[in-house]
This record gives C-alpha cells, sequence and structure tokens, in this order.
C-alpha cells in the first residue's frame, strides 16, 4: 500500500510507502524538501498539509508547536501518510516554470524504431494535444505493470499532438521488456504529464551545456529543438556519451543541426568504441569530452544533464571543480531497477544535486 | 495553487538586502575591516543563498512559546524535585562537567557571532549570525536555569562560570572558543559555524540528551530538544558559509581547507570529554562513544565529505588517526580524571563490574587488552582502602590544552609526545594534529594561557595544592572533588532514599 503526495508549489508528486515518512521518500525521488536533522527536533522540515492526513510521528514539542499542530503543519522527516496528501514546502519555483497543469492522456503507437541496439523510439499520436516544458516527462501506464513509468519526451513542444519517447531496455526492468517485446503499433495506453523540473531557463542568457548518456538523449534533443525553432542565438553545445557507435543515435540529426546554426556545437564522446566504429570523435566518458571542449572553465553557463547516474555523478563534479555550482546545473537523473535501492546517506550540502 | 502573496522568500529579502545600505561618504573598507584580513575572497555577497528564512517577527514569536514551554517544565521539575527521578547520584557529576565544561561555550558562541555578524559584509549572513547570536545567549541561560536546580542539592555546581577560567581541565573548551574567536571573522563561522556546529554538535547534543533521557532528567532532555529546535539553523548557516566561500573564488579552496583541518582536529581533541561522559559517567548507557562516532562522525561527517569533494574539499587531516582514536580516547581520559580525582569540580569513581563488562562488550579490541587491568587494580587497591591519587602535575599540550594522556594509537602503551623549538623555546604537544597547528601560527600559540605552567609560575596562589584548589578554583575541597564513594552527595541521597 502507498500513497501519492503532491508537493507544491512545484506540483512534484510522489510515492509514499507505507510506514515511509514523506521526506524519505521525496529524498529519495529527487524532490528536495529543506531539512536538516532528520529526526524531528529541528523544525527544517515543516510543511503545511493543505489535504489528506498523515501521522505526525516523533515530532518534538519544541520543533513543532501546538498551535502549529492546530494549523495542519507536520514535519516531513517525521509524517507518514495516512492518505494521499497535497503539501506546501518553503521550496523555490523557478521563475521559469510555466506549469502546465497536468492531464490524462490516451496515446496510440504510430511507430516503434531501433535507435540502438539497446533503446527503441516509440512514437505516439495523442487523443488532445499536450502543452509541457521542453525536457519534462510524461507517466506511461504499462499493461501488466503495477504504478506507472516516466519517460521523457523527445520531441519538441510545438508538436503538441505527438509524443516521442526513448526507451532504453532495462535488465529485469518489467515495463522496458514490455515496451521493447511487446508493444505493438496501434496498441493504446494511458499517459499523464507533462511532470519535472527539468527545462531549460530561457530567462538567463548565459550558454546552455547540455550532456545526455544513453536514453538520456530525449530531453536535451527536446530542449535543443525547440531552443532552436526558437532562434535562440546563445551558444549551445551538446555533449553525447555513449558506448559505440551503434549506441550513439540521432548523431546525424545533430549533426546536420550544427551545420545550420552556428550557435549550437555537437560532440559525441564514445568510451569503447568498435575497432569496426573506425570512430574518429572523441574517445572517453561524456564528462571528458566536456571538460576537453571547455578547457575546464565552465563559468558563464547553464548546464543541463540528462542521463544515467553515474553520468551525472561524473558530470557534477566535472562541472564543479570548472567552477560551475548548484544554481547552473539542472538535471534529470535516469534511475532504472538496474541501479538497485542504493542506501545512499545524503548530507544536507546540495539541495538538488 | 494559492493565488501569489508575499512568501516568506519575499519577506526575508526585505529584512535582509534590503535594509542594507550603501556606503556613500565613507569607505566600505574601513566599516568591514577584517572582511579581507584573511586572504579569503569575497567577490560577490549577492549570491549569500540564505539558508533559512525566518523574520524577526516570526522570530521572536517562536522562541517566545519555547521559552514558556521549557520553563514550565523546569517549575514542574523543581515542584515535584525531579532531581530524585535521576538513575543514580553518579549521573549528576555528567551535568557538572557539562555546566562548567559546555554551557559557558554557550556563551561564546553567542559573543563569537555576534562579533563576526558585525564583520560580514553581507547582509545576509549577518542576519545570520544575529540570529544564531541570539539563540546561543538563550541556550546558556536555559542551560544555567535546568542546573539550577540541581545546585540546590548537589555539590560542584555554585562556581561554574568562576571555574571555567581557571580550572585545569576547563581551559580545554575555553580555549578552543577563544582560540576561534580571536581567528578572523570567516575562520571563526568554518571553526564554530561548520565544523563544531554542523558536524560535532551532533556529537555533543543527540548522545548527551539521550544519555539524560536514559537517566532520568527530564530538565535536561527539554532543554536539549529546546536547544535542538535552534540547532537546525545553526547547522544550515555552516552549511552555506562553507559553499559560499568555496564558490566565491579558487583560491578559497586551501584557505578553507587549512581550517577544515585544524578544525577538525581541535574539535575531536575537545570531544575527549564528551567520549569519556558517554562510557564512564552516564549510568545508564545510550551507545558507546565508538558507536555515537561512527554513526554521527564516519556516516554522517563521511557523506558530507562525499559532498565536498566536488569543490576539492577533502577529507580533514588526520582522519586515520581520529579513526583509531574512537577505541582509545574515552578510557584514556577517563582514567586521566579518576587519578587526578582530588583536583576536579566532580567526582570520579571506578565503574561497577555490570559497567566494566558493557565496556568490555563495546570495545572488544581494546578494552579488555588494555583497560580493564587498570580498573582491576584500582579495583583491588581501593578495596584495600588506597585509592590512589596522582601526586604530580600533568604536563599540557600547547594547542589542545588536555594534559597529556593520549598515546599512540598503534601503540597504546607508548604516550604521544611531540615537541617543536619556536625562538629558542621548546613546547609540547599531544599529537602531530595540534604541533602542526602550532607551527602554523607559533604566535598565537606561544600566548596560550596553560593552568598547570600558571601554578608553577606562582599566578594560581599556592604554593600547596589544596590552597589552589580552594582559593583559587574555589573548589569545595572535601565537598566537590574526590571519589564518589564516601562523599557527601552520596550521603545524602543515601538520605533522601532512606538506603542509608
Ligand atoms: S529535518 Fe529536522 S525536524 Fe525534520
Ligand atoms: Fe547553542
Ligand atoms: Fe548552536
Ligand atoms: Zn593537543
Amino acid at each position: 500500500m502507498s500513497y501519492e503526495v503532491t508537493v507544491e508549489p512545484t506540483g512534484d508528486i510522489i510515492e509514499v510507502e507505507e510506514g515511509q515518512t514523506i521526506l524519505d521518500a521525496a529524498l529519495r525521488q529527487g524532490v528536495w524538501i529543506p531539512f536538516a536533522c532528520g529526526h524531528g527536533t529541528c523544525a527544517t522540515c515543516k510543511v503545511q498539509v493543505l489535504e489528506g492526513e498523515g501521522d505526525l510521528g516523533n515530532a518534538s514539542p519544541f520543533a513543532l508547536m501546538d498551535v502549529e499542530r492546530e494549523e495542519g503543519k507536520v514535519l516531513a522527516c517525521c509524517c507518514t501518510p495516512e492518505s494521499d496528501m497535497v503539501i506546501e514546502a518553503d521550496i523555490d519555483v523557478d521563475d521559469d516554470f510555466i506549469g502546465y497543469p497536468i492531464q490524462d492522456f490516451i496515446g496510440t503507437v504510430t511507430e516503434i524504431k531501433d535507435l540502438s541496439p539497446t533503446i527503441k523510439g516509440i512514437l505516439f499520436t495523442l487523443d488532445k494535444g499536450i502543452e509541457f516544458q521542453a525536457g519534462q516527462y510524461i507517466n506511461l501506464n504499462i499493461p501488466g505493470v503495477e504504478g506507472s513509468r516516466a519517460f521523457s519526451i523527445a520531441n519538441k513542444p510545438s508538436d503538441s499532438q505527438i509524443l516521442e519517447l526513448h526507451v532504453r531496455q532495462v535488465p529485469n526492468g518489467a515495463g522496458t521488456t514490455y515496451l521493447h517485446e511487446q508493444l505493438q503499433v496501434g496498441d493504446t495506453l494511458d499517459i499523464s504529464g507533462p511532470y519535472g523540473q527539468f527545462f531549460v531557463r530561457k530567462s538567463d542568457e548565459q550558454g546552455a551545456i547540455f550532456i545526455a548518456g544513453g536514453s538520456g538523449l530525449s530531453s536535451p534533443q527536446s530542449m535543443i529543438l525547440d531552443m532552436l525553432e526558437e532562434q535562440d542565438g546563445r551558444p549551445i553545445t551538446l555533449f553525447q556519451g555513449a558506448r559505440n557507435v551503434s549506441e550513439l543515435y540521432n548523431k546525424d540529426i545533430f549533426e546536420k543541426l550544427a551545420q545550420e546554426f552556428d550557435n549550437f556545437t555537437y560532440i559525441p564522446a564514445l568510451n569503447a568504441p568498435e575497432e569496426s566504429d573506425d570512430w574518429q570523435g572523441f574517445t572517453g566518458f561524456v564528462h571528458e569530452a566536456a571538460i576537453e571542449h571547455f578547457d575546464g572553465r565552465f563559468e558563464g553557463n547553464k548546464a543541463y544533464l540528462c542521463g544515467p547516474p553515474l553520468m551525472i555523478d561524473a558530470a557534477i563534479t566535472a562541472l564543479m571543480q570548472g567552477r560551475l555550482f548548484e544554481r547552473d546545473i539542472h538535471m534529470e537523473r535516469f534511475v532504472t531497477a538496474a541501479d538497485g535501492e542504493k542506501e545512499q546517506n545524503k548530507s544536507a550540502l546540495f539541495k538538488r544535486i | 495553487m494559492a493565488a501569489k502573496k508575499l512568501n516568506i522568500k519575499d519577506k526575508y529579502r526585505l529584512l535582509t538586502r534590503d535594509l542594507d545600505w550603501d556606503f556613500s561618504y565613507e569607505d566600505r573598507k574601513d566599516a568591514f575591516p577584517y572582511e579581507e584580513f584573511e586572504g579569503l575572497k569575497i567577490t560577490d555577497w549577492d549570491k549569500w543563498e540564505d539558508p533559512f528564512r525566518l523574520t524577526m517577527d516570526t522570530y521572536w514569536k517562536y522562541q517566545a512559546e519555547k521559552e514558556k514551554k521549557l520553563y514550565a517544565i523546569f517549575d514542574a521539575f523543581s515542584q515535584n524535585d525531579g532531581h530524585l527521578n535521576v538513575s543514580d547520584p553518579r549521573y549528576v557529576n555528567a551535568i557538572k562537567l557539562f555546566l562548567t565544561g559546555v554551557s559557558p561555550l554557550e556563551y561564546q558562541a553567542y559573543q563569537g557571532f555576534a562579533h563576526v555578524g558585525r564583520q560580514c559584509g553581507g547582509v545576509g549572513a549577518r542576519v545570520a549570525c544575529q540570529m544564531q547570536a541570539l539563540d546561543e545567549l538563550r541556550h546558556v541561560q536555559t542551560q544555567i536555569h535546568a542546573m539550577s536546580h540541581y545546585n540546590k542539592f548537589f555539590d560542584g555546581l555554585q562556581e561554574f562560570s568562576h571555574q571555567h577560567d581557571r580550572v585545569w581541565y576547563l581551559s580545554v573548551p575555553k580555549s578552543f572558543f577563544l582560540d576561534a574567536r580571536s581567528a578572523g571573522p570567516f575562520e571563526f563561522m568554518v571553526a564554530i559555524g561548520f565544523s563544531f556546529e554542523y558536524v560535532l554538535t551532533n556529537l555533543l547534543f543527540v548522545p548527551f540528551m539521550s544519555g539524560a533521557a536514559h537517566n532520568g532528567d527530564m530538565a535536561t532532555v527539554t532543554f536539549g530538544f529546546s536547544a535542538q529546535s535552534d540547532e537546525a539553523r545553526h547547522m544550515t548557516l555552516g552549511l552555506e558559509v562553507i559553499k559560499f566561500f568555496l564558490e566565491q573564488h579558487e583560491d578559497n579552496l586551501p584557505i578553507v581547507q587549512k581550517w577544515i583541518d585544524k578544525w577538525f582536529w581541535r574539535g575531536t581533541r575537545l570531544l575527549s570529554i564528551v567520549a569519556m561522559m558517554m562510557d564512564y559517567m552516564l549510568p545508564n548507557k545510550v551507545m558507546s562513544w565508538k558507536e555515537a562516532w561512527e554513526v554521527y562522525f564516519e556516516d554522517a561527517g563521511g557523506s558530507l565529505f562525499k559532498d565536498l569533494a566536488r569543490y576539492g574539499i577533502r577529507m580533514p587531516k588526520y582522519s586515520e588517526v581520529i579513526e583509531k582514536e574512537k577505541e582509545h580516547v574515552s578510557h584514556q581520559a577517563w582514567w586521566t580524571f579518576y587519578t587526578h580525582g582530588h583536583a576536579t569540580g566532580f567526582h570520579t569513581f571506578i565503574p561497577s563490574d555490570e559497567e566494566l563488562d558493557w565496556l568490555s562488550e563495546k570495545y572488544p579490541d581494546t578494552f579488555d587488552k588494555y583497560y580493564r587491568p587498570l580498573w582491576e587494580m584500582a579495583k583491588e587497591k581501593e578495596a584495600k582502602g588506597e585509592r590512589f591519587y596522582t601526586t604530580g602535575l600533568p604536563q599540557l599540550c600547547q594547542t589542545c590544552q588536555i594534559p597529556m594522556l593520549f598515546t599512540e594509537m598503534d601503540n597504546p602503551n607508548q604516550n604521544s609526545m611531540r615537541d617543536t623549538v619556536y625562538k629558542g623555546e621548546r613546547y609540547h604537544f599531544c599529537s602531530d594534529g595540534c604541533c602542526d597547528i602550532f607551527e602554523e601560527e607559533p604566535e598565537k600559540y606561544v600566548q596560550s594561557w596553560l593552568p598547570v605552567h600558571q601554578i608553577f609560575q606562582g599566578n594560581c596562589g599556592g604554593p600547596e595544592m589544596t590552597d589552589i584548589l580552594s582559593e583559587y578554583y574555589k573548589i569545595n575541597v572535601g565537598a566537590d572533588n574526590m571519589d564518589m564513594k564516601g562523599s557527601p552527595d552520596e550521603e545524602r541521597w543515601n538520605k533522601w532514599k532512606g538506603t542509608a
């Protein structure tokens, strides 16, 4: 049994297991709520309940005063939901966040193509147009799979009647295995969205660096197509990481864009090219390509990272050592069943990374 | 979603940034003379992200409510003779050490943050420091009030403030804070705001509070909770400080690293008194010092340093030594106090047989091998009526001021001693860590007020030890000091409990 908790003002939705605290679920699902002690004594994680109910848990009377209890405040680190809830936390909404309403859609599969040996591109037409910010994701209900699965939208927002998803088959992943092995053209699936805080901060004028790994190319693809379509003139650089040439999908699209637009640079990086690939480009990890290209200095940019956790981790370190900090780093981590439940003791040093 | 009202962020902005002013006819440098003093480069105070957003009116409202609650509990505690509920009268000795050694540090923290807040050019940092200063003032006051009840019934609490400035072992915590306060403002913030508040404070408060709970001391538990509710703000301020300095300029990295190295070493040395409180002074144990260290330093601190590594910060220097020390420090410290128990303002005692077994279990690699034999010997002597006290005065470390009681960690039979010569004088240290700190800033540490040196120089009265203890330290000799067994504390307790 689990409950759905909506975290306002961003509208992020988290699944909270029976007996799990809101804070624990939020942090594990990449939603940041301010916290410090983690055990009900400091009040840093205080949030307002707007709807639903939860058990207050072990909240200290000094951290959560009587009046506050009456006002419906709870400590996220102690509170375990007893129903679906809506809470409001002291988190900033990005000025560039448009907050398109989340809606339900029915998608009909129109095409399934092999992008690489492990990644399929799935195209849907929707029963109605979807408004979203490039970079955001949708939730897909997959037959026979409990809960929903998140996939970033790879098409640009102006193509609002369709949905393009890039799906990598995850070993032992029930959802992606179904999509790879059973899904047929003509099938319909329930879809909801858009979700997420991953989008281009267009009001910020700095250059944009995209670092993508594996099927994490989806969001950056949407974001870049969107920016170029809008004639955004800032320098845009895409680093795409893959194992070898066969995994490096959609390369043609970006090579063409790079020729067409002066402000767009495309740098693919292969970490294990095959002999037969006859690879002339950068060999190494994608963050290393970024270090080389920018000479280790990233100031004056905003970075958007999308891909598997290890790649993101390496990229953050590279960026920070090149003096680009949290406020200028945005990311979408593709955490899959294959990454396992790593017990990570997170310090409160960073909010989002 | 609700319509946009003035949110907390905007309100806080009005309180901070918008209350700042420009210097039109005075030089800004004269207003903030210490800002460049330490070589740290601050290029843009606007990048300071307010670690918490609390407006002044909300602050007062919350604090007033906390006080109301707290004092209601204190009142109930004294009306119900709460002191009779503690697990064992030996427990009160932990309270005595806390009041003489730790509570005055809250006052120093108040002084430090008030001063540093004034020196920060950035208004966000200024307001945050000011609030922390007020919190710390509240902490010292509530601690004194919490413990004043014990003062009516037990010896050793009556002169805490006088003793804090003089007594040999209390110079350890006192000089720690004086060292931080006499540094530049940014070092103070890394020392106290970051190293102490963020990483080490949990080791002080959490075990001590749960220790109080396990030993029936509701007054202390309650002030602990009340203080903890402020502590989060202090911790987030500490974190923002470190991030801010590291992001402002790359030249700041080596400076900040040096401060972290210094203050983690200083901090772990200071915590050796907490270690012995946990392992020896709490009759009902919570967890061993070693366990607390693993949870709060190794796990929590480890994940912090993993994150800090992104900035290029590495684990504090001598972390390997620190890791080994968790097996030894509490035992070595309490043995030293036990053998100097005639010169302490609280009672010392041999652990009970049960406690010895607990220690053996918690420290399987070291206790039976090195420390249990000492206590067995002490037990034998005591049984023969020969409870012994060391006659000599210990040599103190020039940096941390702790008696040279610690051993080499790889050879617990060998005392750890280091020395260095500066301007023709030889100075002595307990460790490489302390020696390094001295060598970085010798002019500072040659001025250390070392209690034992002061005694020998005749600055503490005397010449007899008892004169120094009673006249200079204001220890009530024969009541405050010596063994728990046979003390007036014990006698009164037995009378109250009808067991005498
Ligand atoms: S994080 Fe401290 S009370 Fe929740
Ligand atoms: Fe405090
Ligand atoms: Fe504090
Ligand atoms: Zn020392």
